[in-house]
């Protein structure tokens, strides 16, 4: 009890959180993102995170000792900035270009600011922006894939094309390697719910960009064009890692709302009229530039100054749900989102598809038809025969470029092997039959699947009245079944009959 | 239903290593030493010369006016010396040293309860005042003028301070638990100068033994009501128990009084119930001896003027083993770091806490530049900016510290540099720029005239 005595002012403890703890946390959080990017792209994936972080720690150390600066490599800073650059470079980009991006963002953009906590845009965002003006052909992103893609998924909103969101969401789609999704939300609501990002910066940006896109985006809140719009172009990563970077962003609460908006509405508007797809990047630069001006100006008032007159609130212990469990139902709900999300966006184009499947089927067995007219009074049969096994989904009158009819087209279902077997049946104006064309044809291949050869479907040309299944060679009235696919060959044969006496019934007796 | 404030921290509490010693009362044989001042406002006038006999109980400095309290000898003997001595700040100050005959000769009885049962508002505070009362929360204000606000009717609220946010520190829980219905006395004497008011016990649920004592003493008491406090730090200060019991906030500018609230430590209550129904002037308080390098954590009914080095050595000692780095008179968050133990125990003081381990050296390796991360403004009780305020400090902005980030709002609990992860010495900021503009303010004042 005779040694010194340590002499401080108060407080004389500290909290456990360090700025090596807080850096850990974050690259901990973006490690789902990078295990997943390496797995879907691979080795020059894993090639371009590692040189990254190397080259970033590396140039780190090196300026500090040129500088004769204190050795700050070990507050992992650097690691970050150089997983968060490598992770918004594509998979295929040259390994020349995750070391020179790592080099500007330490050197040029940390470094010569001062160092950690004096940089005023986000080292690994201004890195990138650099690579994408400097080495514009190097930067873009090939797929990688899939070899008939021809753009990244956002190149395709942009183009309002369409996009798999499920791929996205999952990071399987062309792209960054930080390109998952479902991996940088688990990792960005880790960080939340460690209250470590502050919530008010990564939801403003989401719900700014949200509502910029929503509102002018041309397709009004449709959730399946929302989450292509959010999951593409590092809105996720840029929300979450880039724009809550601490250095670069407001203090205040109020603060952090309106950089937040910023970023999110400046995003919506770069992706829906800027020229390029890595709009959301420079969003995120402009608001870190308009940081320092928020925190001059923006600055909460203490508690006994903001209440006006002489509110008594008493504040009771909060009711919270605790914020792991949020983080959790939200990646769980988006999943599921986007998981149904393909449905909305995909359901239209299917549908298209299928009706002009239906038209070139109708145009192959009546090819003289010009025009096809709905007949009168077939509206109601059609109606009743929808939900029976074998039906005629639907009819119609072809007429030539005259207006004279010229036959029948009528689209035929019955149940096969592996589903419905659906088919277009030509008529003549007599009923006979002028050929049929498959337009859903699941059957079991070389078996089932051989009634789309010509040999088979050429024998109903020029047949007429009720069709008999046989087998070996067919007479008139009669078809030869497929081998070994009777079911099949049923099936067709009962849709062909449903047909002919859709036409005896209803259309010969109208007209 | 558990009450609390906006912001603060959790360090940790280390409360275990004293928290189930009773309360015990420690008689020192040493010399006893009494700083003159041992509470906010002008140093007492000694009454007692070299070589005089004196008793416990027994007054031997008085106040010097109305913001001032008397001084009473903790223990009998003979008045050695009046002269300067080394006091728990560093400095010296004139202090009253006697030689303690190890008697504890009392110069009143002080086990005779008062019969009289109408005590006058007026006599009360008398008693107090006489009684040398000061807030044992560690500021030492007299308690006396805290007793007196402009207009009582005006308070609603009496809030007895049990929280005890202090990490280490559990004096006030084992004084709650064995001394909760002479605390429920005090409040009841306090709430009798005020008409209008409710008496609201405050303790941190980490204390449910004492939470349970005193709800069993209050139950019955018309306008008294316990009420629980989320563990957060610094819940036990005036203004967080305000926040929390009220939910009004107020500038630094103003006093409790001025919202209707007078806080009062369980300690000071207790004291005020011995002075006014046995006479007994202040001159124990209880005290937890604690920390890592102590062998034996303790609670006691300390004397004041006792030595910290004799508590400590006849206590136990340190552990074995181990070397204390770091002594604090208090606890972690708002002790003073000693430079010696050879200083008297003060009556605002109830602590003393050997570590082992200094974090703030620990820190101070692990310091980076400033992050901005904001926790600093996630945790300040009073909603400033921390961040921002160390920025203008350091850039000499005094003005923009001042009027834009209302730097002098500041209550100095130091929340704000237990939290910051780059382990930035905020706290020492804020106190040097307080200076600075206090400084400023006198010499502009100065010109004028």
């Amino acid at each position: 009890m005779n040694g010194m005595l340590n002499l401080s002012s108060a407080p004389h403890t500290r909290d456990k959180w360090t700025t090596p703890y807080i850096m850990r946390m974050v690259t901990l959080s973006l490690l789902p993102a990078t295990i997943v990017g390496i797995l879907v792209h691979g080795w020059n994936a894993f090639g371009i995170v590692a040189l990254a972080i190397v080259s970033a720690v590396a140039s780190e150390w090196c300026f500090n000792k040129i500088c004769r600066k204190p050795d700050t490599i070990w507050d992992g800073s650097a690691v970050v900035t150089g997983l968060l650059l490598a992770l918004s470079l594509g998979p295929q980009t040259p390994l020349y270009i995750p070391v020179i991006g790592s080099v500007f963002a330490i050197v040029v953009c940390k470094g010569c600011f001062g160092g950690l906590g004096k940089n005023f845009i986000n080292p690994a965002l201004a890195a990138r922006c650099f690579l994408l003006i400097s080495f514009a052909n190097a930067m873009t992103i090939k797929p990688s894939l899939d070899a008939i893609a021809t753009a990244t998924p956002v190149g395709a909103l942009k183009a309002f094309e369409q996009v798999d969101i499920t791929k996205m969401f999952l990071g399987t789609a062309d792209g960054v390697i930080g390109g998952s999704i479902l991996a940088l939300l688990v990792g960005g609501l880790l960080l939340w719910s460690l209250d470590i990002i502050h919530g008010q910066i990564c939801f403003s940006v989401l719900i700014g960009f949200t509502l910029l896109i929503g509102l002018f985006g041309g397709e009004g809140f449709a959730p399946g064009f929302l989450l292509a719009h959010l999951c593409g172009g590092g809105v996720v990563m840029g929300a979450f890692f880039m724009a809550t970077d601490y250095v670069t962003s407001p203090v205040s609460r109020l603060g952090q709302f309106i950089y937040g908006c910023l970023i999110g509405v400046l995003g919506g508007i770069f992706r829906l009229w800027g020229n390029t797809a890595d709009s959301f990047s420079y969003a995120i630069i402009i608001g870190n530039v308009c940081t320092p001006l928020i925190d001059t100006y923006i600055v909460q008032k203490p508690l006994a100054y903001r209440k006006i007159g002489k509110t008594r609130r008493v504040k009771r212990e909060p009711f919270r749900i605790p914020k792991p469990v949020i983080a959790l139902t939200l990646i769980a709900a988006l999943a599921g989102v986007a998981l149904s999300g393909v449905f909305s966006v995909t359901k239209d184009p299917i549908e298209k598809q299928e009706l002009a499947a239906k038209t070139a089927s109708y145009k192959e067995v009546c090819p003289d038809a010009a025009t096809f007219e709905v007949p009168d009074g077939a509206e109601e049969k059609l109606q009743e025969a929808a939900g029976s096994t074998t039906r005629v989904n639907e009819a119609y009158i072809a007429k030539d470029a005259a207006g004279n009819t010229i036959g029948y087209a009528l689209n035929v279902s019955s149940k096969g092997f592996g589903g419905d077997v659906t088919l277009a049946l030509g008529l003549t104006a007599d009923g006979s039959i002028t050929g049929i064309s498959f337009t859903e044809l699941n059957e079991t291949a070389g078996l089932g699947m051989r009634a789309d050869e010509p040999a088979f479907k050429e024998q109903f040309a020029g047949k007429s009245g009720t069709l008999n299944l046989v087998k070996g060679d067919a007479g008139d009235g009669e078809i030869s079944a497929i081998t070994g696919a009777s079911v099949t060959s049923n099936a067709v044969i009962n849709a062909v009959n449903e047909g002919l006496s859709f036409y005896e019934t209803v259309l010969k007796g109208g007209n | 239903m558990r009450n609390t404030f906006r912001g603060g921290v959790h360090p940790e509490e280390r409360k275990e290593l004293s928290r189930e010693a009773r309360l015990r009362l420690f008689n020192p044989s040493g010399e006893m030493v009494f700083p003159l001042q041992q509470h906010i406002g002008k140093p007492a006038k000694p009454l007692v010369q070299k070589g005089d006999a004196v008793l416990v109980g027994q007054r031997i400095a008085e106040a010097d006016g109305m913001v001032s309290a008397h001084i009473y000898s903790s223990c009998s003997g003979k008045v050695k010396a009046v002269e300067k001595r080394r006091v728990l700040s560093g400095d010296m100050a004139e202090c009253i040293v006697i030689d303690n005959d190890g008697q504890f000769t009392c110069a009143a009885d002080y086990s005779v309860r008062d019969s009289e049962s109408n005590l006058s508002v007026n006599e009360i505070v008398q008693r107090v005042q006489d009684a040398g009362v000061v807030g044992l929360g560690g500021a030492g204000f007299p308690t006396h003028v805290k007793l007196r606000p402009k207009n009582p009717d005006a308070i609603e609220y009496v809030i007895a301070n049990g929280a005890e946010c202090e990490p280490y520190l559990t004096c006030n829980d084992q004084l709650m638990r064995t001394n909760a219905p002479a605390i429920v006395e005090g409040l009841e004497l306090v709430l009798r100068l005020f008409p209008n008011a409710e008496g609201v016990i405050c303790i941190e649920d980490n204390k449910p033994e004492a939470i349970h004592a005193m709800e069993i003493a209050a139950s019955g008491k018309q306008r008294i009501s316990v009420r629980t406090m989320i563990t957060k730090y610094p819940q036990g200060g005036e203004r967080s128990l305000i926040q929390a019991v009220t939910g009004v906030d107020f500038p630094i500018s103003k006093l409790p009084a001025d919202v209707g609230c007078i806080v009062q430590n369980v300690g000071t209550l207790y004291a005020i119930q011995r002075a006014v129904l046995y006479h007994e002037p202040l001159f124990s308080q209880c005290f937890t001896l604690t920390g890592e390098a102590v062998a034996e954590p303790a609670n006691f009914m300390v004397r004041v003027g006792t030595s910290y080095r004799e508590l400590l050595e006849a206590n136990g000692g340190l552990k074995p083993g181990t070397e204390a780095v770091k002594a604090l008179a208090g606890g972690p968050m708002m002790g003073v770091a000693m430079g010696s133990l050879d200083v008297p125990i003060q009556k605002q003081n109830n602590g003393l806490t050997l570590l082992a381990e200094d974090p703030v050296a620990q820190a101070e390796k692990l310091m980076t530049a400033c992050l901005h991360c904001g926790r600093c403004t996630t945790v300040c009780p009073v909603g400033l900016m921390p961040q921002l305020m160390a920025d203008a400090a350091i850039a000499g902005d005094l003005d923009r510290y001042e009027r834009k980030l209302y730097g002098l709002e500041c209550i100095q609990c130091g929340s704000c540099t237990v939290a910051c992860p780059a382990k930035r010495p905020l706290m020492q900021t804020f106190k040097q720029a307080k200076a600075e503009i206090q400084a400023k303010k006198k010499r502009e004042g100065g010109g004028q005239k």
